[in-house]
């Protein structure tokens, strides 16, 4: 009974507690007239009270401090400091971690788009398992979530990718264990699959209750760090007639997104793909879905061919600035096209 | 609108009997009240056995409303609440002081248009670390696309005595909130406005709050406009003029980003969200990155007091990021 917490006169308590307002919440997202006409007090006494409410409710969220105005504002001070311990997701190519600094970041909704055979998927197996490395080796402990609406999530693949990455952990320890007693690596990649969670998506309305579902599934299972969706695009490019319905559904499934990868601290990655845009006069290859659908992700990287070089390109991003970089795709996964460094620093 | 009963507390003649003559010609709220033929409920009310206690009622109601009034300003007052209150906030970017003459206005809402990936969110962030630093107000940051990046923001500052207590001192000035639909939304304007009204109350004399941002105001009211009803317009202009009203009686500037939408077949590009947000903002810049040189150029859309097609070259920020 938290209204009970307040300095109020019995009788007033009585009749908010009576008229049903017993929690701090459920009196400060009340106007005060609104209050007032419930409760049948003045509108005077309701807006003190909406006051020592939101006074009450606001120090006890930020430890005594008075610094935020509105309950849930966070100040930008604590959030730099939060910012610089979130963890990146490597993709095992340390060019494009530059670029990405770091990797692929937690919080933000990053979409990856490009021609087909370029190497989309292939990031999105990538990250699956990189998320899985364990702290010890730098990654997250993390468990994915591949959400496949093309079908074209190879397990074979993903095995390789796997044991590459095992393999690499493995020599890692051998290489660093003159230094220190690192335990020896647990993780086989029978694991790493294991904590892939796989759905696939056969119409847009499946996608739509997935997502929507997804808050639940993932407060079932903590420790979900990365989201694929591979691709966003692919049900949306033919079952709709009716375009700016399209947008809609589309500019509300990336805010849930958004409030995912807040609410559970997770990376939220998007393949999409390309499309021809008509700008003047001329064709070119923009990423599909439009418009405003390009507001709709945090970072937007763009992958294009350089010749016989995969090229990963950074369009839009709040806090990077934007470069390009190469990258390859080998049989052990993603790597760095210059075969000098061959090395995956995992550090 | 409020119902006659609650007016019973305050003013003991607006009784039962009143509310039942009020409620046998259809009026039951303070709004039916006003919208009545008043000469026509005074002689009905001639007719009737206690006629003096209901006129008595009636003019009692008037002058209640009279009280309720928005109360009366002249120009000279006006003129002096301009000079006194309304100041121009620097936003950080010489460019856009020179076309705005000055910045962003507080008491105005200015809006941000562009594609994507032309610098809105850059503007945004850069205009809070200029307000927190060189006019010590503090900034709500409204975030729907978790593009709010705190070390971004401490790029922008560029005070060089003794950075780090200044970088603390200004980022804790700046508060973010993150919003994913739009009821949230108005629930947090809502609280910031009983935040503010009450902090006036209590002559609380820390940093006020002078830029409210929304980054981005479109993609809230996408997912709701169209279709058939009219119900998501209905909610987006609501929440335009809660800006315009937080904006004009806290003295706050309002800055908020919209994106674009092609118009047409010609590949050109428009404002989203159409004609009826078009009236809304008091200030409408568009924002333009051309990506093969990356020059920026803000113009002017829309402006209360200057001409519309001026354009400025800005520095352009992806580059600048660097050597912050």
């Amino acid at each position: 009974m938290e209204t009970s917490r307040l300095p109020l006169s019995s009788s007033i308590r009585g009749k908010l507690i009576s008229a049903g307002y017993t929690s701090l919440s459920s009196i400060s997202s009340v106007s005060s007239t609104d209050l007032a006409r419930d409760v049948k007090i003045t509108e005077s006494e309701a807006f003190e009270i909406l006051k020592m409410a939101n006074q009450i409710s606001g120090s006890s969220s930020c430890n005594g401090r008075s610094s935020s105005l509105v309950n849930g504002a966070r100040n930008a001070w604590d959030m730099l400091n939060e910012e610089e311990a979130l963890p990146r997701i490597t993709t095992s190519c340390s060019d494009l971690d530059k670029i990405l600094g770091g990797g692929i970041s937690c919080r933000d909704v990053t979409e990856i788009g490009g021609v087909p055979g370029i190497g989309k998927t292939q990031i999105g197996i990538q990250l699956s398992v990189n998320v899985q490395i364990p702290r010890e080796f730098g990654g997250l402990g993390g468990k994915a979530i591949y959400i496949d609406t093309e079908g074209s999530f190879m397990v074979e693949r993903a095995l390789q990718i796997a044991q590459a990455c095992v393999e690499d952990m493995e020599e890692y320890t051998g290489y660093m264990h003159k230094h220190f007693k690192a335990s020896q690596v647990q993780m086989k990649p029978r694991d790493i699959l294991e904590n892939i969670f796989y759905f696939r998506v056969c119409s847009y309305t499946e996608q739509i209750a997935l997502v929507n579902h997804l808050d639940k599934f993932i407060s079932e299972n903590k420790d979900v760090k990365v989201v694929i969706v591979d691709s966003i695009t692919f049900h949306f490019r033919q079952d709709f007639d009716d375009l700016a319905q399209r947008t809609r559904v589309l500019s509300e499934m990336a805010l849930k997104f958004m409030k995912l990868a807040k609410k559970f601290s997770l990376a939220v990655v998007l393949l999409n793909q390309v499309t021809t845009k008509y700008t003047e006069g001329s064709f070119q290859l923009a990423l599909a879905l439009g418009d405003s659908w390009s507001h709709s992700c945090t970072n937007r990287v763009i992958l294009y061919w350089n010749g016989d070089e995969r090229y990963a390109y950074i369009d839009k991003s709040p806090s990077l600035p934007s470069a390009s970089a190469s990258y390859t795709v080998t049989g052990r996964g993603l790597r760095n096209s210059s075969s000098s460094s061959k090395r995956v620093k995992m550090m | 609108m409020a119902p006659l009963k609650h007016l019973e507390m305050e003013n003991s003649i607006i009784d039962a009997c009143f509310r039942d003559f009020c409620a046998s010609h259809g009026i039951l709220t303070v709004e039916d009240f006003l919208l009545h033929d008043l000469y026509e409920l005074a002689a009905f009310a001639e007719r009737e056995a206690n006629a003096d206690r209901l006129k008595e009622g009636i003019t009692v109601m008037l002058s209640l409303i009279e009280v309720k009034c928005r109360p009366l300003l002249n120009g000279m007052e006006l003129l002096e609440d301009l000079q006194r209150n309304k100041h121009t906030l620097s936003s950080g970017d010489n460019g856009a002081d020179s076309l705005l003459q000055g910045g962003l206005r507080e008491g105005q809402l200015t809006e941000l248009v562009g594609p994507s990936s032309s610098g809105k969110t850059q503007f945004c962030m850069q205009a809070s670390a200029s307000v927190a630093e060189k006019q010590d107000g503090r900034v709500f940051y409204i975030d729907t696309g978790n593009s709010f990046c705190a070390r971004r923001i401490a790029q922008f500052i560029c005070g060089s005595s003794d950075a780090a207590a200044l970088r603390k001192r200004v980022l804790s000035r700046i508060s973010c909130h993150t919003v994913y639909d739009i009821y949230t939304m108005f629930d947090t304007l809502q609280g910031l406005e009983v935040a503010l009204r009450s902090q006036v109350q209590m002559n609380v004399n820390e940093y006020r709050l002078r830029l409210l941002v929304v980054d981005s105001i479109s993609s809230l009211i996408t997912p709701i406009l169209g279709g058939s009803g009219s119900q998501g317009r209905a909610l987006m202009v609501a929440l335009g003029y809660l800006l315009k009203k937080l904006a004009h009686e806290h003295n706050i500037a309002v800055l908020v980003t919209n994106h674009t939408v092609g118009a047409g077949e010609s590949g050109k590009t428009k404002p989203a969200l159409g004609e009826t947000w078009k009236s809304i903002p008091h200030v409408r810049l568009m924002l333009s990155r051309d990506h093969r040189n990356s020059n920026c150029t803000i113009s002017i859309l829309k402006h209360t007091s200057m001409p519309s097609g001026k354009t400025v070259r800005t520095i352009t920020r992806k580059d600048n990021q660097q050597c912050l």
